[in-house]
């Protein structure tokens, strides 16, 4: 029981103390996971609407495939991602293996269909008066578009939420095509694993602690969003 | 302005909803559109609001030389009206800022209009039907619209709200607004209304 205490002691003060790598680890992290999703958000918005609001053949198929791709494990995409960057592979001549933009397409490819499911929900659960309502005031389709964004951004705050804590948290992806690499591509899921593997608990604790503060300003944000979102859907 | 409507027919599969082989809509007109439910006069308005394209036919809008240029819009109410997620002023300006026309004398004009100004900081989902039905009215007025359709204003709303949307729609009329309003029940508002519209078995027949 002393031996864990002083670890987390250890950690914590390695963590107030500003130490370079370990805070570089946790800049990675968050370098890699907020280019995924800042790539990854405007087109999975765009899908989300076009599967809400068009109907056209192969629609129920696109959000089949959609769901489905929810339950991938992240290890599954990493290794399909390996095979197609590897020296040997369709991608290899990019020589992108074992570097940041490897590990950002990963994420995206964990983000993307997760980001994609949950703007559809908030598309279909939003009033069909909205974009009636815009276009009746003079909106063009980009105007009313935008309107609708707005009208949602609750919801959609929280799908973007929810998917930044999926890919900052993931691990199997980012091992498999990011190498960790310290300073390169070393973030804070690899390095725990790394550190538990050597034994050496402390720099592993600290990573957890931010990943543990991560997931709790994530979700009380997501409960505030989502309880907001209710509040306005329902005038309650 | 006027709304020109030839040959429009509305069917959903086999079934024919409505067929209508000329129609006009002018500014000067106001119109009580009635008939029994589901017989498509929301789906009608909506057709004439260009939010809805017909099965077949054509909507026309022939602007006349001497109309206002920027008396174009062709306004829908829904029923249960909607107001966009922000204060009741934001929703006054939001066909302004589209149009990026800043104009705050016509927005504080329009609010006055209403009985609105001292709610104009409140959030829209906070207010009361007669005022999500004037705060829409208000919505529309600052565009200068040329017609408005109104898709049964008055459900839901006690007799004093009644009176005061009666009071602003013939104030809009006489700013020269075309108004078309379906409505169940004979009322305030459609005693205002200079001609009579009756869509019934899928035909509309025009009564004096």
């Amino acid at each position: 029981m002393s031996d864990l205490w002083a670890t987390v002691s250890a950690a914590i003060a390695q963590l107030l103390s500003g130490d370079a790598e370990l805070w570089g680890i946790v800049g990675v992290s968050f370098s890699v996971s907020a280019s995924a999703l800042l790539i990854a958000l405007l087109p999975a918005l765009t899908m989300g609407f076009v599967l809400a609001y068009f109907r056209f053949p192969g629609r129920w198929l696109a959000i089949s495939i959609l769901n489905s791709l929810l339950a991938v494990p992240t290890v599954v995409v990493g290794l399909v991602l390996y095979m197609l960057l590897s020296r040997a592979g369709p991608l290899g001549d990019l020589n992108l293996l074992f570097t940041r933009p490897a590990m950002i397409i990963g994420q995206i490819l964990l983000c993307f269909p997760l980001l994609v499911a949950m703007s559809l929900s908030a598309f279909q659960a939003a009033d069909h008066r909205v974009l009636e309502t815009a276009k009746t005031l003079g909106a063009n389709p980009r105007q009313a578009f935008v309107t609708l964004l707005f009208e949602v951004r609750f919801a959609l705050l929280a799908a973007v939420v929810t998917a930044f804590g999926r890919i900052i948290a993931e691990v199997g992806s980012a091992m498999m095509v990011g190498g960790n690499i310290l300073h390169h591509t070393r973030n804070i899921t690899t390095a725990i694993a790394l550190e538990t593997g050597k034994g050496e608990f402390v720099q592993g604790v600290a990573l957890g602690i931010v990943l543990l503060l991560l997931a709790l300003v994530l979700n009380v944000s997501l409960g505030w969003m989502q309880s907001h979102s209710r509040v306005l859907r329902h005038g309650t | 302005m006027r709304l020109e409507l030839n040959h429009i027919r509305q069917q959903y599969g086999e079934e024919i909803l409505f067929v209508i082989d000329q129609l006009q809509l002018n500014t000067t007109d106001a119109v009580h559109l009635h008939g029994p439910n589901g017989v498509g006069k929301s789906t009608l308005m909506k057709i004439m609001a260009g939010l809805q394209k017909p099965t077949s036919g054509e909507v026309r809008r022939i602007h006349s030389a001497e109309g206002n240029l920027h008396q174009q819009a062709v306004i829908y109410l829904h029923q249960n009206t909607y107001l966009f997620d922000m204060d009741a002023r934001s929703n006054v300006e939001y066909g302004l800022r589209l149009r990026r026309e800043k104009n705050s004398k016509k927005v504080d004009n329009a609010l006055v209009w209403a009985g609105l100004e001292h709610l104009q900081h409140r959030q829209a989902h906070l207010l009361s039907g007669g005022e999500r039905q004037r705060l829409a009215l208000a919505r529309a007025l600052v565009l200068d619209p040329a017609l408005v359709l109104l898709d049964e204003p008055t459900s839901n709303l006690d007799l004093e709200s009644v009176e005061r949307i009666e009071e602003m729609l013939q104030d809009l009329h006489r700013k020269g607004t075309g108004i078309l309003l379906s409505c169940h029940q004979d009322n305030a508002l459609t005693k205002l209304c200079n001609q009579h519209w009756l869509l019934a078995k899928g035909k509309l027949t025009v009564q004096a």
